[in-house]
């Protein structure tokens, strides 16, 4: 289990799976991005003692955040460093909308909280609901993500349902998530 | 939503990443930047007398230019990720203006006396900062736009890089329409120019580049 894992030991399993899904395979993006959630939710959980409701919508954010920028990964960079750098970006980032900057000098060494993981590994609450916000989309936009993503069709269905051309659906829904994302920052 | 919900919802048909994200984006910046500083530089200041691109002054100021926006945009490339390494980057940006200050000072002391004076400050150095400025600010907001759709983390360096950048690919612009031959006022006035526009992306960087 992660919980038991050395940090070695955690990226080498990360990167593996991170490897396989910059080449393209899905269930291998899932199954890292589940073990980045957890990897998050400790991390935050320990720097938002503070705001312990905002860690979930966080955890949330800088997924959707790393997805979007998952490009700008450079392979000579640990995995685990690449994420917490963006976890660490959304943090100040929140900090500076709640105008909280100093609590971030607060902030404890990265080292060990890796083991810090394994009462944080069950999922808290978001506050925050993406589902609603997914409603305020462009319609487009929002038919592209529901059709792909939630209702499960592939790319070339969900074209001939809605007469759009397949890169046209990839592209409204990267649009789609994008604005998203930029939602989320402003609530 | 879950977040085990919005990981299936993510990882659903997300494919293979995309590849280059970052010269996709810079290389264009770079292009359209330098197009228009050279066009402005023309329309607003004009060429120089054809006469003088057979001396080698000329070509260094071009040179110099020209190797400053390379290794500046490498930067910026790099600043463009979470985690940067910057390193070797940056070694070559302040190597060569090192390495022009070393140039500039030798031929300082081959110049006669009472000719030193001249050779720093040419007939320009008051304008020459400016109008590399000026000549910079498309390929400033370019390389901002850039910036902006990338994932940088470290705002100032980043908002700084793209300003040396820019600053650069401004002052390769005006070395088309500059008449000053001597190294010493290149390495000063030149650099001035770019280094401001470096200040005013390390200022801009945290304001403009959040995501």
């Amino acid at each position: 289990m992660v919980d038991n894992d050395r940090p070695s030991d955690f990226e080498a399993r990360l990167r593996q799976l991170w490897l396989r899904a910059h080449a393209g395979d899905d269930s291998a993006y899932r199954d890292c991005l589940g073990l980045m959630a957890r990897r998050l939710r400790g991390y935050l959980r320990r720097r938002m003692q503070s705001l312990p409701d905002d860690v979930e919508d966080l955890v949330q954010e800088t997924l959707l955040a790393l997805h979007l920028q998952r490009g700008t990964y450079d392979p000579s960079i640990p995995v685990n460093a690449w994420m917490l750098a963006i976890a660490r970006h959304k943090l100040v980032d929140l900090w500076r909308r709640r105008g909280r900057r100093e609590r971030l000098h607060v902030t404890i060494d990265d080292v060990d909280d890796l083991a810090l993981t394994a009462p944080a590994a069950d999922e808290g609450a978001a506050l925050r609901d993406l589902g609603k916000l997914l409603e305020t989309l462009p319609h487009a936009q929002q038919q592209a993500i529901v059709l792909t993503k939630l209702e499960g069709l592939s790319v070339a269905e969900a074209s001939k349902r809605t007469g759009v051309s397949e890169s046209a659906i990839k592209v409204q829904v990267h649009r789609g998530l994008k604005r998203l994302a930029l939602l989320v920052k402003g609530d | 939503m879950k977040t085990s919900t919005l990981i299936e919802f993510l990882a659903k048909d997300a494919g293979p990443a995309p590849r280059a994200v970052t010269a996709r984006r810079l290389w264009p910046v770079a292009a359209l930047g330098l197009l228009l500083s050279v066009a402005m530089a023309i329309a607003v200041i004009g060429p120089v007398p054809a006469r003088l691109m057979s001396e080698p002054g000329m070509w260094l100021k071009m040179v110099y230019a020209l190797a400053l926006a390379v290794s500046g945009g490498w930067l910026v490339s790099r600043l463009a990720r979470p985690v940067a390494r910057v390193r070797a980057p940056r070694a070559v940006v302040f190597g060569l203006v090192l390495l022009m200050a070393v140039v500039g000072a030798v031929s300082l002391g081959l110049e006669p006396e009472g000719q030193r004076m001249l050779a720093l400050m040419g007939h320009s150095a008051l304008t020459c900062p400016w109008s590399v400025f000026a000549l910079s600010l498309p390929a400033l907001a370019g390389s901002f736009w850039a910036l902006r759709g990338l994932a940088p983390t470290d705002l100032r360096r980043a908002g700084a890089a793209a300003g040396v950048f820019s600053g650069a690919v401004g002052a390769l612009g005006y070395s088309l329409t500059c008449t000053e031959l001597s190294p010493a006022f290149v390495v000063v006035w030149y650099s001035a120019g770019i280094a401001a526009v470096g200040l005013l992306g390390a200022w801009l960087g945290p304001r403009l580049l959040r995501w």
